[in-house]
């Protein structure tokens, strides 16, 4: 039945945001996670992509997490001589995370989530309906 | 007898396996919509002329020339042609053309007209049973 289906399109719809929901609180919680020693990278942080892929059994496109890639882009710098982290210069290099952007990734996924959330209380109204007809 | 014997009850049933086929690919949609590169999909429309004039017929199977021909189960795959929306209202820089307020209204729809088609079928049936004489 389409019906079910729908539903099970929606859930790997939502398995998927709840991952990428997973990855940006670990950014968040790690935002002033920094090395050790002078030498050492803070954390660098992660991004997550999706991908559609074919369910045969299910002949629909169901959603997955595609890959966590690192973020590249260039660290901070804060200026801190007394850290056990600090350079010659009294740098120490801060994660590539911005507070501000994973809040506003974190409200898409939770917008995301919710239409999906949207979809699954649609199709179950309309399953309802069909079982109406029973009585 | 069967219901499906009375024209009104095979349309009405044509149109709520419609509806649950887009119900099932706006979902799709939905899961996918932020997706790289996945474009949003729907049904044909179902027009009411050919779900009158020829219910049986809206099926597309492989015709069979030869005696040795088998016919093709088409398992799972809808019935209804579904294909790409050519030209999406707006298309993320990651080639997602899934707009997720169309898609809500879509979705709307198809759960309005859904219990429009139940309501019905089920006055029918109460018709049918007042005929009987059960009140």
């Amino acid at each position: 039945m389409d019906l079910l289906k729908a539903l099970n399109i929606s859930s790997s719809g939502m398995k998927a945001q709840g991952e990428r929901m997973r990855i940006i609180s670990e950014n968040l919680a790690n935002k002033d996670s920094v090395g050790r020693t002078a030498d050492d990278d803070p954390y660098r942080r992660k991004t997550v992509s999706f991908s559609n892929e074919l369910d045969r059994e299910l002949g629909a496109r169901l959603v997955s997490v595609d890959k966590i890639v690192e973020d590249g882009s260039a660290f901070g710098e804060k200026f801190d001589p007394n850290h056990p982290a600090a350079n010659a210069d009294g740098y120490v290099k801060t994660p590539n995370v911005n507070a501000l952007v994973e809040v506003m990734d974190m409200k898409e996924t939770q917008r995301s989530y919710q239409a999906n959330l949207g979809v699954i209380d649609a199709s179950k109204k309309m399953i309802m309906q069909t079982l109406e007809i029973l009585r | 007898m069967s219901l499906q014997d009375i024209p009104l009850f095979a349309a009405l049933t044509e149109r709520m396996k419609w509806l649950t086929s887009r119900q099932k690919v706006l979902s799709q949609n939905i899961a996918n919509a932020d997706t790289p590169n996945y474009e949003a999909r729907d049904l044909k429309p179902l027009k009411f002329k050919d779900m009158v004039a020829h219910p049986d017929n809206m099926k597309v199977t492989i015709a069979s020339t030869n005696k040795s021909h088998m016919q093709l189960e088409r398992g799972s795959e809808s019935d209804f042609v579904n294909k790409k929306v050519k030209k999406p209202y707006e298309v993320s820089p990651t080639g997602n053309g899934v707009v997720l307020e169309e898609q809500m209204m879509s979705l709307a729809e198809t759960q309005i007209q859904y219990q429009m088609t139940t309501t019905l079928y089920k006055k029918h049936l109460n018709m049918l049973k007042t005929a009987l004489g059960r009140q």
